[in-house]
């Protein structure tokens, strides 16, 4: 069959090739980002694009000018960056330990099991409203709901984490008759840890939904609010750079965390 | 399997005479002196169980968890009676349950259910629809994939809730706002996963097929869409709640109708049970279309092997 | 049965050993072993060898205490020093997380000792098994035949009255294994350990032992216990030796005989 031949001639590895071809990867990638920007770019010129709903990548920079320029921007980086260090950190130091007693004591695990997945499936922005109503509108109601948000998935990463031991390393630290404090200090918590710091990283990102649905609800100050406030204004280049100030907070959250990730690679247990 | 029962004497010796502690006792009556400087590994001391606590000890898990959804609602229920958290602010399940019985004899509730669930099935199935051909397109294809990875990267760690207002620029606060939020909130969560899963294809597999003439159709049916399966039912789990919270920010941030509206009113009016009587509504519906999902992938992974077996020689 | 000896020299004694498992999934029960008698002396080398699934490794379990019998029990010399018994486990059983000296110093650190004397204590044992210079190495960075030399030295540095060893070159390829084999003499005559060991390779069980155990298939019971009597220190030219071979032949034709009973339970076992 022809077809055969001709498919089996190429990408020899589909596996590997998004390590393989770092050049290649480069290359396509500044196309496609900047082909999008000059299309955009294009299509607003030409009229194609409403310029007050699109907007334009040099409407875009020439806000972002401004706005850093006068400095009317810091105050909102400022705000919703502590919201969202408040909570997530909040949410880690009580979420880490509380994931790794759940998942260490199986009775407590049990017990806790099913009120935790109820909780887990619930949209925690739901009980924005009444957060907002008990803690009022200044900065704890959106360090309550970036905690509630992000600590749920940290515990249960680490719980999960817990769980997923091997079993032989149990056996080998049994075997020689290792301590439960022990089998704890060297087979289960050096184990959980990349489970710990996926559960981080989705935290995170949860902390950052957080952040911007409470500021959308109830702010008059943080990124989401300015992403808000400037939509009700129909002032689409300041909407934009908002989303891409977001955006390129979370894309540097997530490589910072993968990074310390990857140094747990070697012994990291497949999970998805 | 055996082909014959008579053919596993020791399983019936075993379940016959579940225990033989006198071969123990046996060894110890004997009363060996020479046993100095010698540790003795006994063998395991099965206790007889009353029918109950076997019963409890097979259905722990079960049993336990129950009692801790339980004892939650009556400790919350008794600390709001004591006054010891006000009923004001957190209501209490009996108030939520009196709230949730006036309010399912409500029409206009049933108009909100409805509209939610409508809004969420249409973002949650064109995003699914859409998302899983492109996932293993982009998957597939080397350079389609560098080309577009920097935008997906990027609405990928974006929470896409914050593209609320810019929906709302481009079309309003109708119900296809709400129905674009949804689909964007599920959209990426399930085209990341679904291009990784093609990604990681094992290539055994498709050489397999390649040798045997399969056909680029035959190629996907037979190998990639079924080692791609698990991928995207990761991406459909992170999908349901990234469009959930589209459905209650979208409808919150409208202000015209469905539950997210309903549960946002209710705290305006500081009725805190009907307000979580609604949050109660989306719990049920998280929760059910996880399980959905795990019945879809339990379905489509049957092939799979399980790995809960003890002991594997 | 096992050869009478006097007391004073016996390690191990078990006795009725009778193991039942319960499959979490289906619910079954079934038996791993049964009846099982076997002693083993000071200084011996004995291997147990037996079709797949013959419940060989479920017995090495039990006497490291980490399966509990259903029935028969076990004596076990108490070692004046370090540990009455000590497991090599089957491949890549190394902490990733630890590098090689820590893992080798672990069985230490878990008897109580500081890390630092542990780590001390580890030093001659990383030597006597070949890994000198690797012991900043993580397991990942190590072969499969090295990964096992830390494996075993992690068992010998607790001083083990009996040292188990489960299947320990199963998933090496067969050159390596063949190298393995030899080291573990080499170490074993150094060391002046008794040993228990499991495998499915006839040759191995063999070349290795003093004595070798030839089980049923499941439930395992024993059904030769042969001596070995060929010559000290063996090297590998051994195994193409008549003598050898017969003992080979003769291990085989007991195995082979059980395994077309349990083709006709387990369609090949």
């Amino acid at each position: 069959m022809t077809a055969n031949a001709s498919v089996a001639g190429k990408a020899p590895s589909p596996r590997r090739w998004a390590f393989k071809r770092p050049s290649e990867r480069a290359l396509y990638g500044a196309m496609g980002f900047i082909g999008v920007l000059v299309l955009w770019e294009i299509a607003t010129d030409v009229g194609i694009f409403k310029k007050s709903l699109m907007s334009a990548p040099s409407l875009i920079v020439k806000a972002a000018m401004t706005d850093f320029g006068s400095g009317a921007i810091w105050p909102h980086i400022t705000t919703s960056l502590s919201e969202w260090a408040i909570g997530f950190a909040i949410g880690a130091v009580v979420g880490i330990p509380l994931g790794l007693i759940i998942g260490w004591f199986r009775r407590f695990d049990y017990f806790a099991s099913v009120m935790l997945s109820a909780i887990y499936a619930t949209p925690k922005v739901a009980l924005a409203p009444m957060i907002i109503l008990v803690a009022g509108i200044g900065i704890e109601a959106k360090v309550i709901l970036v905690l509630l948000l992000s600590i749920f998935a940290i515990i249960v990463s680490t719980v999960s984490g817990v769980h997923s031991v091997d079993r032989r390393h149990q056996q080998i630290a049994q075997s020689f008759g290792a301590s439960k404090r022990l089998l704890f200090t060297s087979v289960v918590l050096p184990s959980t840890i990349p489970f710990i710091l996926s559960g981080l990283r989705i935290g995170a990102g949860r902390a950052l939904v957080g952040v911007v649905v409470a500021e959308f609800l109830v702010a008059n100050q943080g990124i989401g609010w300015y992403i808000s406030f400037n939509g009700t204004m129909l002032n689409s280049a300041r909407v934009y750079l908002g989303i891409l100030m977001l955006g390129l907070f979370g894309i540097v959250l997530g490589e910072m965390i993968r990074v310390v990730e990857r140094r747990f690679d070697s012994w990291r247990p497949e999970i998805h | 399997m055996p082909e014959d029962g008579s053919e596993w004497p020791g399983l019936r010796v075993a379940l016959a005479v579940p225990q033989r502690r006198d071969l123990v006792s046996v060894a110890a009556a004997s009363g060996q002196s020479a046993d100095a400087g010698y540790r003795t590994i006994r063998s395991r001391d099965r206790k007889q169980r009353s029918k109950l606590s076997r019963w409890y000890r097979g259905n722990e898990r079960t049993v336990l968890g129950i009692t801790g959804l339980v004892s939650f609602f009556v400790l919350w229920q008794i600390l709001a009676m004591l006054g010891l958290i006000s009923e004001f602010f957190f209501s209490s399940p009996l108030a939520i349950l009196a709230a949730g019985i006036k309010e399912v004899q409500n029409p206009r509730f049933w108009t909100d259910v409805r509209i939610s669930a409508f809004e969420l099935t249409m973002g949650a199935s064109i995003a699914l629809v859409t998302a899983v051909p492109l996932g293993i397109l982009i998957g597939w294809y080397r350079r389609v994939s560098f080309t577009f990875d920097p935008w997906l990267n990027f609405f990928n760690a974006l929470p896409r809730i914050a593209l609320l207002p810019l929906v709302v620029l481009w079309v309003g606060l109708g119900i296809q706002m709400k129905i674009l939020i949804i689909f964007l909130g599920a959209f990426f969560s399930i085209i990341m996963p679904t291009a990784e899963g093609v990604r990681t294809v094992d290539r055994t597999y498709l050489d397999v097929a390649r040798s045997y003439g399969a056909t680029q159709r035959k190629l996907f049916t037979s190998v990639v869409v079924p080692a791609t399966v698990p991928f995207i039912v990761t991406g459909i789990r992170l999908a349901i709640g990234r469009a959930l919270i589209g459905v209650i920010v979208g409808e919150m941030y409208a202000q015209t109708e469905g539950l997210g509206v309903m549960i946002d009113k209710a705290e305006a009016a500081l009725a805190s049970d009907r307000m979580l009587f609604g949050v109660l509504i989306f719990t049920i519906a998280g929760i059910i279309t996880t399980e959905a999902v795990g019945v879809i992938e339990r379905y489509l992974q049957r092939w799979r092997p399980s790995i809960d077996v003890e002991e594997g020689h | 049965m096992a050869v009478e000896m006097a007391a004073k020299d016996l390690i191990m004694s078990a006795k009725g050993i009778r193991v039942e498992y319960h499959d979490r999934t289906t619910k079954e029960a079934f038996l791993a072993l049964e009846s099982f008698d076997l002693d083993v002396v000071e200084g011996e080398f004995v291997t147990i060898v037996g079709p797949s699934g013959c419940g060989k490794s479920t017995f090495l379990k039990v006497v490291n205490g980490l399966l509990r019998a259903s029935a028969g029990e076990i004596k076990l010399k108490a070692a004046a020093k370090g540990r009455d018994d000590a497991m090599v486990f089957q491949e890549s059983a190394l902490f990733p997380w630890y590098s090689v000296l820590d893992n080798v110093a672990y069985g230490l650190v878990c008897a109580g000792m500081s890390k630092k004397d542990a780590r001390e204590r580890a030093k001659p044992m990383i030597r006597l098994v070949g890994l000198e210079g690797f012991g900043d190495k993580y397991p990942y960075q190590l072969s499969g035949g090295m990964q096992q030399r830390a494996n075993l030295a992690r068992a010998l540095t607790v001083d083990p009255g009996l040292l188990l060893m489960d299947e320990p070159f199963a998933a090496l390829d067969a050159q390596t294994r063949e190298i393995m084999q030899s080291e573990l003499l080499r170490i074993w005559d150094q060391a002046k350990k008794t040993v228990l060991f499991i495998t499915h390779q006839i040759d191995e069980a063999v070349y290795l032992s003093d004595r070798v155990i030839v089980m049923s298939a499941r439930p395992g019971r024993i059904l030769a216990d042969i001596r070995i009597d060929l010559p000290r220190p063996r090297d590998l030219h051994v195994k193409r030796t008549p003598p050898f071979v017969a003992y080979e032949e003769q291990i085989w034709e007991l195995i082979a005989s059980q395994m077309k009973t349990s083709a006709s339970q387990f369609g090949g076992g």
